[in-house]
């Protein structure tokens, strides 16, 4: 028996020797001029000795002088001067899509995790309550909200406002958002989730992911309709013209967004039920996985994260017959470079 | 950690297929990976670190003692600290004694006897820096990375002092200082017991479950290892212990020998591995 199949276990590797770790701190004047042309700065480091630069984010001010208090990079604005960290807890913006999970029950208002400082709040009424958007909340809805939404829960939301306290409200008024089924949960580094237009996506394999700009991903199967013919686009700006295809069973022109009927049936107390597809094959559950082993190689190698990554690591691991082999350092080290090298090969 | 019942039901059923699909499509026998680290503490007679790619950490220091062997009740004491967990607690406690009364019977202790009154008493002490899922294998393969790398000082006094009290005295020189494998006998090996964590579910049983797989497991399973035999205790256990993991119920008699068999199978292999890098391992080399 091979005792690599059981287990690895190896030497810690530490950083590489050659890189030089005596930096010189730079004292004098004309240096302090230097480091101001260089965009990354460390903690303690002096950004500008010129009092005419406000302070921003991530500054300290100490004897006429701007000293950084993250690792990051510098960034100016008119004369505004702030360094934008190269990591840290996800800072919520209007209009991210993000995944989340329920961590409180309160006054009519959910407390949502969703990797910031301090936990997202999503109001009753930013939600979609069973028996569509007419009706309106009432009193039994706020002695039911565990009915609809419960500790535990996860769903993708997307941040409506950031209140001025930085708590970010939530809401889930779109049938795309809502609670997450047939599928898992992992998190990696918000800073690797680069932005995009749209952060949902139907991958290779009958999988599709929700990829929260706040790190928190869900992988799921891919939900089929009545009609599957649009099933293996890779493209997600079909997923609208798909919605209508779903139920109908045929396009209608000018069907691209959801009409306020529509909405209400699919309102029903379907869109909150805890109960997962019965017919999840095999093959779609180890594709899961095999996404789920790319995606943690990629946040091992912080490797930024877009859909077209996530294709290619997928077909790089494609090559791995056994994909239990991809947790080891030396396979996601691999995956991750084949990524780099097709995404040099097609420029 | 709380998981959906969505998600629950999901991992269940993965977990639940033959063969199990696990989260991270790990084998049912396959180990997560562990980066390790022996002999780095210079103040003990041995010490190792391992770690897991999760961040898990367990870090064990073994130090001697010269003792009058007539006053202590046992030879090998150990003590384990987790971070974030009372001393006192049910948990820690538990650990405490899973890993103490494994080393008290499966340990060649009369090595340790230095002359008829006079002997080594070993101390483990055992930090888990972090664990996300049940640190006792994480612990018991740690202690045993410890335990394998542990040097004794030479004794260069008179082994018999039955006639005469003497005191023992050591060499000076920690050149000479042996392995407890040194002390023993020409075809024996120094291998001390190890413990592993069995999830089951189903009709199958995991190896080294990790916290997702806890939430859902139908019970776990604790199998110790020696000698090239799967020994006892072998217990079971709720592995999802900050959690009320609903799914746990019974387990099956059939399941208990089909976990001998799986360790019997796959500890040989876990030994070897661990064997392999305290062989490579090497003075130099970074600990971080």
């Amino acid at each position: 028996m091979n005792v690599s199949e059981v287990i690895s276990i190896t030497k810690p590797v530490g950083l590489d020797n050659d890189i030089d770790s005596d930096v010189e701190m730079s004292d004098s004047e004309n240096q302090a001029q230097d480091s101001f042309k260089q965009s990354i700065v460390t903690p303690g480091e002096l950004v500008t000795d010129d009092p005419i630069w406000m302070k921003g984010h991530g500054t300290y001010f100490l004897e006429d002088r701007t000293f950084s208090s993250v690792a990051g990079n510098i960034s100016r604005v008119n004369r505004l001067l702030s360094v934008i960290p190269l990591k840290g807890r996800y800072q919520p913006e209007t209009g991210d899509h993000i995944v989340g999970r329920i961590t409180e029950v309160g006054n009519k208002r959910w407390k949502v995790d969703i990797g910031t400082k301090q936990d997202a709040v999503l109001m009753l009424g930013s939600v979609n309550l069973p028996g569509g958007v007419l009706r309106r909340k009432s009193e039994s809805d706020e002695l039911q909200m565990r009915n609809f939404l419960k500790e535990g829960d996860l769903l993708n939301a997307e941040v409506q406002t950031i209140f001025n306290n930085g708590i970010a409200s939530l809401h889930t008024r779109s049938l795309k958002y809502g609670k997450l089924r047939n599928g898992m949960f992992l998190k990696v580094p918000s800073s690797l989730v680069i932005k995009s237009k749209n952060h949902s996506y139907d991958l290779p394999g009958n999988v599709s992911i929700v990829l929260g700009v706040n790190g928190y991903i869900w992988l799921y199967k891919t939900s089929t309709g009545i009609n599957s013919a649009t099933n293996t686009s890779v493209t997600s700006n079909t997923n609208m013209f798909r919605a209508s295809v779903d139920t109908t069973g045929s396009y209608a022109i000018g069907q691209g967004s959801v009409s306020i009927t529509r909405l209400e049936e699919e309102s029903s107390w379907e869109i909150y039920s805890d109960k997962n597809d019965p017919n999840i094959s095999n093959s779609v559950r180890s594709n899961i996985t095999r996404y789920n082993n790319v995606l943690r190689a990629m946040s091992f190698c912080e490797l930024g994260i877009t859909e077209q990554r996530i294709i290619m690591g997928y077909e790089a691991s494609l090559s791995y017959s056994n994909i239990g082999s991809l947790i080891d350092k030396e396979s996601m080290e691999s995956i991750c470079q084949d990524i780099i090298n097709n995404e040099k090969m097609r420029g | 950690m709380i998981l959906s019942p969505a998600e629950r039901s999901y991992l269940y059923d993965s977990l639940a297929q033959s063969p199990p699909i696990r989260p991270d499509s790990r084998s049912d026998h396959q180990f997560r990976p562990l980066e390790a680290k022996t002999a780095f503490l210079p103040g003990s007679n041995g010490s190792a670190r391992i770690r897991l790619m999760d961040g898990s950490e367990c870090i064990i220091s073994v130090k001697a003692k010269v003792v009058l062997a007539s006053q202590e009740s046992s030879l090998i004491e150990c003590d384990i600290d987790i971070a974030g967990f009372r001393d006192d607690s049910n948990f820690v406690s538990n650990l405490k004694f899973y890993l103490t009364n494994l080393l008290l019977h499966n340990f060649p202790v009369r090595y340790l006897k230095l002359t008829s009154r006079y002997a080594f008493k070993l101390f483990l002490d055992c930090i888990v820096v972090s664990h996300s899922s049940y640190p006792l294998s994480l612990i018991s393969l740690t202690s045993y990375l410890a335990l394998k790398t542990t040097r004794l000082p030479l004794l260069v006094s008179d082994v018999n002092d039955e006639e005469i009290a003497e005191q023992p005295t050591f060499s000076d020189d920690w050149d000479n200082a042996k392995y407890i494998d040194d002390y023993l006998k020409e075809g024996e090996t120094f291998e001390p017991p190890i413990f592993i964590t069995l999830g089951v579910i189903g009709p199958n049983l995991i190896i080294d479950p990790s916290t997702e797989e806890e939430q859902v497991l139908e019970n776990g399973l604790i199998i110790s290892f020696y000698n090239n035999n799967v020994i006892t205790p072998i217990s079971n256990i709720n592995l999802a212990t900050n959690s009320n993991n609903s799914n746990f119920k019974g387990l099956n008699r059939t399941l208990i020998t089909k976990g001998i068999a799986l360790g019997n199978k796959y500890c040989p292999a876990i030994i070897s591995a661990l064997n392999t890098l305290i062989e490579q391992d090497d003075e130099e080399g970074t600990i971080f």
